[in-house]
């Protein structure tokens, strides 16, 4: 995971928006979405064991500009960026139309490619995804050898036929 | 109900850039790759995919200085897919080629947008945290700083609920007041959050009224929650008291500095009902009814959840400290995702 150029990345990711972006600040504490100083993650990843992500350690941003914010706006750019600033990794959500969701699914997919970062080939989500394209291979290959079979069969049929 | 007097409409109109008729030599980069506007449902059908459409719309809605052109333009060929996001397409649909009708539809949808309709009231729907919600003018959309405002009530639900746990008492299901449901966001959500909560919906205004309704029976939740046509500066406690007494009262009262209001963008301008905006000249006018109203509805310890302007968490405490006799105490004020002060909480003192 390469943290620099992925970070540049994001930046650039919406040109000419550069001027809106606002220099990165504490994500309010979501005591919904985490107690204490620690992230748990919910959703599948609540069943693998994976590096522990705290919010000091997270920088998250959102495009909703300087004005006022609340009822003042109505923007709909509910798209939430969020960096894990130690490895310098950064997430870009914008899943869904809630900024609440983006911001736990944020925190999901993060929380996956800091597990990955530090542990490689050990990550759970590596394993998991190991174990899943295995699976899709053996049922290709299954799927093969029926077909396979069955083109034989036919083709005994219409030999015999011809007897 | 207030929406922007015709004739102020009528300037606002003459502010807007009219439509790009992309023909020749009007702008050789639309009219390269596509056809004009109003031909658009005629061009081969079959050569669109969703990222070529989401450009050109994007394309036009920047031509005709329409603000978050890129994600309008993405919310609305994402929905005429079936989803919500442009992100959460699936991979599949993101490479087919468009349908004549689907086509139809976006030019439909965007035709609004270039009036600056609001995207949620484009759609018609909009979503708060795991709902979808039926959106519709002038009734006001709700916030995304508002869904903070749900899990600090779901919060200070479970930590009575701990406290209570080792009580002899059994904790009955907590009543919740909301003061200005509009679209019934904040309602609805709390029901969803906080198992058999019953809930009293408000609002003075019919269309609202009638939206928090048909949300209400959309979600299937309408043995849990009442809706009532109410004007808590004009009506009386009483009249809400036998729904109470409540555990909380909840609310997005209108906030706005009344002198901000000219400068708000044209989009809530002309479509949101301003009444729902206009807190007065110091934007506190509905918080100070709601707070001398709180008293005779809550329970002992019972609490107010507001969502108010980052300059009012100290004039309502100076206000507080002004009304004792409220019994009232601002026992915290919370940020928003944004780091601005943006919900205070406040209790009414056991006595």
């Amino acid at each position: 995971m390469n943290a620099p150029s992925l970070w540049g990345s994001a930046l650039l990711l919406r040109e000419g928006r550069a001027a809106a972006w606002r220099p990165w600040a504490w994500g309010a504490l979501q005591l919904a979405l985490s107690r204490g100083p620690v992230v748990q993650a919910a959703g599948k990843s609540s069943s693998l064991r994976l590096v522990q992500l705290s919010e000091a350690e997270l920088r998250e941003q959102f495009v909703r500009g300087d004005g006022p914010g609340g009822q003042a706006t109505n923007k709909t750019s509910n798209c939430v960026v969020l960096k894990h600033v130690p490895s310098g990794i950064v997430v870009k959500c914008h899943q869904t139309r809630s900024v609440e969701k983006n911001r736990k699914i944020a925190r999901e997919i993060l929380q996956e490619k800091v597990d990955l970062f530090y542990k490689g080939e050990e990550s759970d989500v590596f394993k998991e995804k190991k174990a899943s394209e295995k699976k899709k291979q053996e049922k290709k290959r299954r799927a093969k050898e029926n077909l396979e079979r069955k083109k034989h069969f036919k083709e005994m049929l219409q030999s015999e036929e011809i007897k | 109900m207030r929406c922007l007097a015709p004739s102020l409409l009528r300037s606002f109109r003459g502010l807007v850039p009219q439509y790009v008729s992309a023909g020749p030599g009007r702008n050789p980069v639309l009219s390269l790759k596509q056809l004009p506007l109003r031909h658009s449902c005629s061009a081969s059908p079959g050569l669109m995919t969703a990222p070529d459409v989401i450009s050109y719309w994007q394309k036009v809605f920047e031509e005709n200085g329409i603000p978050e052109a890129r994600e309008s333009s993405e919310y609305i060929v994402s929905f005429v897919l079936g989803a919500k996001t442009f992100q959460s397409l699936d991979s599949g649909k993101v490479h087919t080629p468009l349908t004549a009708a689907q086509q139809e539809q976006i030019q439909q949808l965007s035709c609004k947008r270039l009036e600056r309709m609001p995207v949620q009231y484009v759609l018609g729907e909009w979503d708060f945290q795991d709902l979808t919600l039926k959106m519709r003018p002038p009734v006001f959309i709700p916030r995304p700083e508002t869904e903070d405002l749900i899990s600090l009530v779901v919060e200070e639900e479970s930590r009575k609920c701990e406290g209570k746990k080792n009580s002899a008492f059994s904790v009955p299901p907590p009543v919740i007041l909301e003061i200005g449901c509009g679209s019934g966001a904040i309602a609805l959500s709390l029901l969803c959050k906080i198992p058999q909560s019953r809930v009293l919906a408000v609002d003075k205004e019919d269309a609202a009224v009638d939206l928090t309704k048909e949300n209400v029976h959309r979600l299937q939740l309408q043995d849990r929650i009442h809706v009532l046509h109410h004007n808590v500066s004009y009506g009386s406690a009483q009249q809400l008291l036998p729904w109470g007494p409540m555990d909380f009262i909840v609310s997005n009262p209108p906030y706005v500095f009344h002198e901000d209001m000219a400068s708000l963008d044209a989009e809530i301008l002309r479509y949101e009902d301003l009444d729902a905006l206009d807190g007065g000249d110091d934007g506190m006018r509905v918080i100070k009814t709601i707070l001398t109203l709180a008293p005779s509805l809550l329970k002992d310890s019972g609490s107010v959840f507001l969502e108010v302007d980052p300059r009012h968490p100290d004039m309502v405490e100076d206000w507080l400290c002004a009304h004792p006799d409220l019994l009232l105490t601002l026992r915290a004020i919370h940020k928003d995702f944004c780091g601005k002060p943006r919900f205070l909480h406040i209790q009414k003192q056991s006595r």
